[in-house]
């Protein structure tokens, strides 16, 4: 019977025919039509554009940011909810970081932790309003998302940049170090701890039920605010923190830095198989999802025919927003198929 | 007038802040400058009617900003290549039609989540116009700008056309069945396909409108200017949700009405002209229109608990 | 006599491997009420969902007025005249009373222009007509329950209905609005149209019907005029058949006062002054008719709705629980009714399921055991015989026993002190029901303390040391085991063992 040997199946066999597999697939593929597409040599016999070792730490750079926010956005969504707000809180957090170094003369550890405490404050003031209230999560942080970047531009004026950083710490954002780019050591343990989190913990299990059921949750006794709650208060903290690398990596502060990060972190997470229902979802498919797009934005500045058209940013953007929309329709295609089906079928038997 | 009690307190708040401004700053009561105001806000009122429409749904469509873009430099171009505006006009509207057409699609047709699919023609609509047109303006022939009347006439007739539409669409929703199944969709689907009425055809057609109100508004604002640049819509979703929520429409359907979005809509707009009369620096704007969301959020949230006043 | 209203033959319907209906016979003449009785499960949910055409049968014949119908589906049985009031109407709650009786009685042409003031007068009238005080223009969700099935009685009654269908329809009324009630349904059978009245109340029944049909198992036992048939004698038909079914016998060696309820009550969810003891090792079984409080009750005792009268002592010691965690960690576990939606999350695996009341227990220091959570779920797999393929298949891939038994074991891990089960082998195939029941029993032998909460009435008096009977939000009788099952009908009714001695 087809049950028990599903059931029977090893895990090798499970992990390969998954989505994440897939994805990896697609962004290996993807990968691979670059490197032979996007790389060429020059007049002096010197490989240049994407098959470069620098353009691989490049990718990896520019993917820390937005990889920060969808890692931390991928258990709000598999509770069932969504953060808006993240991209305006990384803003916030960079113009406060300037502020307390520049004007309040902290040192940069103190504005460091400093910023953080914000980043959980804020992710705190989501969190009490969509719990205590119960207010629905898009509306609230729609809410938030104004107000973070408000607040930013109302620090500034609209037009103060906090510039001049101390290269020690303009090191985390453009030096390399033990041959990584500085920030994937601060990223890349926060992506291990948030799947640790949601794969290893208990805590992730009370998200997925609370994606899939918020009623079964709470009959099952699981604390279903408080859940609701650190994720939010997580998405915060890793916002504050993405603000932190995205400071040091352009050495400036702005009130519009990270100015529409949230749409691309959403993209990365539900394109990383994440359900945007809520339940489902992997934060290493998230990060795949992340690498996809990161891959997809550096290597089409690398082929010659966009080049030309100097317009990579936008095709870049294009291309993930109907990658989305694919992923989208690809998820819930085998519904519709078997919908119709049985529409047919009973056309066909009345 | 228990009735209209959400709607009234927005408009009360109106008139708290427009009293404030005769009182501190009369200069704000000047006719040119407000005329101006009024015709900058005339396209989002027609694009919050939408907005409006679409959250009474119990959807939403964070992509209209991206539509308005799209509409604009569409039909800019076409005036550009000399069509008659009477021609570029419903060309502008059929566009945003079709553009609300294929999220429609998505969310009526495969059952998606508005906010996700939205999300995703809004990302792609943006990128493909900046891609296609590399951020550059389209200079518009002289005869265009206010469909070559004097500025004064044009502005009137804008804001007389967006005052017109607004009181035409609040009495269909109230006095046309149509209106009704709007509600009746967004109160409960369910109940609502047992009352006969088809949801996702309904669905489906909102989004077209909200996608041609779109691609009106945008023409209500190519004659505004002799020339378009590509980004004119970069976060008017925001600002018309943000108007829609403020003025009672409950994001979680089935409540709400035109009035109350109008309401919202011009409770905000002043915010920015206010600031500048009170001499408050005007940057506080966005963080201000954020405070109201959450404040207009939660007093909704308060009121729903109590159990209703 | 002329072709009846609506006409029923051998109707039968099955559910996956469950018969719901075996064969049915029922007619409705115009102009007469009709009183379906039976206990829960008989079937009655299932043959209204017939006639209304939410559901096919699999075989039988309906006709209505002589006409046999081939399919029925919603819309064609709207068509034909038929409206069923539902005990949850599907009202739009944002929507005025006038609007919502609107919506179903206007054509459903979009540009069609509204005509506010006929839309109120009619609502206006249709209402005053059942003596129902509800303006047109409050908004439904402001509407108390009963008012919004008096909303759905207008509706019914202006789509010019000829079959109405009224399920319990006075299940939450008071004795005021029943009266009104009772007007309204005399009004529209003199009016011509058949009533199908669906009540558990004896005494409704008698004062209101025409005539009853008792349904069995998913069989019609018998039609009679009600003037000639005694309360008794109903009771008998609703009751009246061997026990088909083994229980375990009762091993019962009673210890010490478990839980013990004063005068417990929740305004909230209508639970008043109830106040029982369990012991450790003692069945309580909880019956009554849907609607009686005990759900209710359950509700309080795991902290799902704020307790505020009385008090609840667990061993001796006074508690108040404030949420299911704060229950739990006193060692309450609650198997709920609704295993769908709270139960199990259907779309998680077995295991996660069995384990997810207990992850401070399992999982020290919130670190995921996945060696542990196996062999926990393997133990409770084959302890209580769950037929899946394995500890990770989603629940929703179980049949309905075999979920209820993931339920179960999710609580069990808790090592609870006191077990509440909420109809724990509804929708449970025969098979896996004995098999719960052992389970039950085994439970209660090891010292666990009981709470049953049953609608099968064979079951509730097989299984249960004590038997408490709840009426109208609290404790009315406290029976004994093996008691009659007709005392205990009669007493959940109200009936004070009156009318069965009649």
């Amino acid at each position: 019977m087809a049950a028990t040997e599903q059931a029977r199946r090893p895990a090798w066999k499970t992990l390969l025919f998954s989505y994440e597999a897939l994805l990896l697939l697609v962004l290996v593929a993807e990968w691979l039509f670059f490197y032979f597409a996007g790389t060429t040599m020059n007049r002096r016999g010197v490989v240049v554009g994407f098959g470069t070792l620098d353009r691989q730490f490049d990718i990896l750079r520019h993917s820390c940011e937005i990889g920060l926010l969808a890692v931390a956005l991928t258990p709000v969504i598999i509770t069932g909810g969504i953060d808006l707000s993240v991209g305006s809180l990384l803003g916030l957090c960079a113009i406060l970081f300037g502020k307390f170094w520049h004007d309040g003369g902290l040192t940069i550890p103190t504005a460091i932790a400093l910023t953080l405490v914000i980043g959980a404050a804020a992710g705190g003031l989501n969190a009490a309003l969509i719990t205590a209230l119960r207010l629905p999560p898009l509306i609230v942080t729609l809410g938030t998302y104004s107000l973070f970047r408000g607040l930013a531009e109302a620090i500034t004026h609209g037009a103060i940049t906090y510039t001049n950083f101390p290269s020690a710490f303009l090191f985390l954002g453009q030096e390399r170090w033990l041959g990584l780019p500085a920030q994937a050591w601060v990223s890349l343990p926060i992506g291990v701890a948030i799947w640790m989190l949601v794969h290893r913990m208990t805590f992730g299990r009370s998200f997925r039920a609370i994606g899939f059921s918020p009623d079964g949750a709470r009959y099952a006794g699981l604390p279903v605010n408080r859940r609701l709650a650190l994720v939010y208060v997580i998405a915060g903290v890793v916002s504050a923190v993405a603000a932190i690398i995205y400071t040091a990596r352009l050495g400036q502060a702005k009130a519009d830095a990270g100015t529409g990060y949230e749409l691309f972190a959403i993209t990365a997470v539900v394109l990383g198989g994440t359900s945007i229902f809520g339940g489902t979802g992997t934060v290493h498919g998230t990060m795949i999802g992340v690498a996809a797009i990161a891959v997809l934005k550096n290597g089409l500045a690398c082929l010659p025919v966009v080049m030309r058209m100097n317009a990579a940013e936008e095709m870049s953007g294009l291309l993930t927003g109907a990658l989305l929309l694919v992923a989208l329709t690809a998820g819930v295609l085998p519904k519709i198929i078997s919908e119709l089906r049985a529409r047919f079928h009973l056309g066909a038997k009345t | 007038m228990r009735h209209y009690f959400r709607e009234l307190s927005v408009a009360a708040v109106l008139l708290v802040l427009l009293a404030a401004l005769a009182i501190f700053a009369p200069a704000f009561y000047q006719p040119q400058p407000l005329l101006s105001l009024a015709t900058r806000e005339a396209p989002t009122l027609i694009v919050a009617c939408g907005m409006a429409l679409v959250i009474i749904a119990r959807q939403i469509d964070i992509s209209v900003g991206s539509q308005f873009s799209v509409c604009s430099v569409s039909a800019a171009l076409l005036a550009a290549m000399h069509w008659p505006l009477a021609l570029v006009l419903p060309a502008s509207v059929a566009i945003g039609a079709v553009l609300g057409a294929i999220n429609g699609a998505l969310i009526a047709g495969l059952g998606l989540p508005s906010i996700v699919v939205t999300l995703a023609t809004m990302v792609t609509l943006r990128q493909g116009l900046n891609m296609l047109r590399q951020g550059e303006w389209v200079s518009l022939p002289d005869n265009v700008q206010w469909f070559g009347l004097s500025q004064t006439v044009g502005q009137w007739l804008l804001v007389a056309a967006a005052l017109a539409l607004l009181v035409a669409l609040g009495l269909a929703m109230r006095h046309l069945a149509g209106g009704r199944f709007v509600y009746a969709v967004g109160s409960d689907a369910e109940a609502a396909r047992l009352a006969g009425i088809r949801p996702r055809l309904g669905t489906f057609f909102i989004f077209v409108f909200m996608g041609a109100l779109t691609g009106l508004a945008a023409m209500m604002n190519i004659i505004q200017s002799p020339q378009v640049q590509p980004l004119s819509g970069v976060g008017l979703e925001l600002k018309v949700i943000a108007a829609v929520v403020v003025g009672g429409v409950a994001i979680s359907g089935g409540r709400g009405n035109l009035w109350g979005a109008f309401a919202g809509l011009l409770l905000l707009a002043c915010i920015a002209p206010a600031l500048t009369h009170l001499r408050i620096e005007a940057y506080w704007e966005k963080a201000i229109q954020g405070a109201i969301i959450l404040l207009a959020v939660v007093a909704d949230g308060l009121r729903s608990r109590k159990g209703d006043a | 006599m002329s072709a009846p209203l609506l006409e029923l033959r051998a109707l039968a319907k099955s559910f996956g491997g469950a018969r719901a209906l075996r064969g049915v016979d029922f007619d409705l003449q115009a102009g007469e009420v009709h009183a379906l009785l039976g206990e829960n499960g008989a079937g009655k949910s299932t043959l209204i969902k017939i006639v209304t055409g939410a559901h096919q049968p699999d075989s039988g014949t309906i006709a209505i007025a002589g006409q046999v119908v081939e399919q029925l589906s919603p819309a064609a049985s709207h068509e034909l005249g038929i409206a069923c009031i539902y005990q949850q109407p599907a009202l739009f709650p944002e929507l005025t009373v006038a609007e919502n009786i609107a919506l179903r009685l206007e054509p459903s042409a979009a540009l069609r222009r509204i005509d506010w003031r006929t839309r109120r007068n009619i609502a206006g009238r249709l209402l005053a007509q059942i003596g129902a005080e509800i303006s047109p223009e409050t908004a439904v969700r402001k509407l108390s329950m009963p008012e919004q099935q008096l909303v759905e009685i207008a509706c019914a009654l202006g789509a010019g209905a000829r079959i109405v269908i009224m399920d319990e329809p006075t299940a939450s009324l008071t004795q005021q609005e029943q009266h009104l009630l009772y007007d309204v349904v005399r009004d529209l059978r003199a009016s011509g149209v058949g009533v199908i009245y669906i009540s558990h109340r004896l005494e409704e029944i008698f004062s209101l019907a025409d005539r009853v049909t008792v349904l069995r198992d998913g069989e019609s036992v018998g039609t009679h005029r009600v003037s000639d048939i005694n309360e008794a004698q109903l009771i008998q038909m609703m009751v009246g058949r061997e026990m088909t079914h083994i229980y375990p016998p009762s091993e019962a060696a009673p210890g010490a006062v478990a839980l013990a309820l004063r005068g417990v009550g929740c305004a909230e969810s209508g639970v008043r002054d109830v106040s029982f003891e369990v012991r450790t090792g003692e069945i309580f079984g909880l019956a009554g008719l849907v609607g009686a409080g005990r759900t209710e009750l359950a509700r309080v005792l795991f902290g799902l709705t704020p307790l505020d009268a009385g008090e609840i002592q667990l061993d001796g010691k006074k508690i108040a629980p404030s949420s299911p965690a704060d229950a739990v960690a006193h060692g309450i576990a609650y198997v709920p009714e609704d295993r769908r939606h709270h139960g199990v999350v259907l779309e998680l695996p077995i295991a996660h399921n069995m384990t997810m009341a207990i992850h401070r227990r399992i999982f020290s220091g919130a670190w995921l055991r996945f060696g542990a959570e196996r062999a926990l779920a393997l133990d409770f797999i084959r302890a209580l015989a769950v037929k899946c393929r394995g500890p990770e298949a989603p629940a929703a891939s179980l049949s309905g026993g075999n979920q209820q038994k993931v339920s179960l074991a999710r609580w069990l891990a808790t090592k609870p002190r006191l077990l509440i089960l909420d109809e724990p082998t509804q929708g449970v195939d025969v098979g896996a029901k004995s098999e719960i029941h052992r389970i039950i029993r085994d439970l209660a032998k090891d010292g666990l303390a009981v709470i049953l909460i049953s609608s099968d009435l064979p079951e509730i008096i097989g299984m249960s040391d004590r038997i408490g009977v709840m009426r109208g939000g609290t404790l009315t009788a406290i029976l004994p085991g093996n008691s009659d099952p007709h005392a205990v009908i009669a007493a959940a009714l109200g009936q004070n063992g009156r009318g069965a001695a009649a």
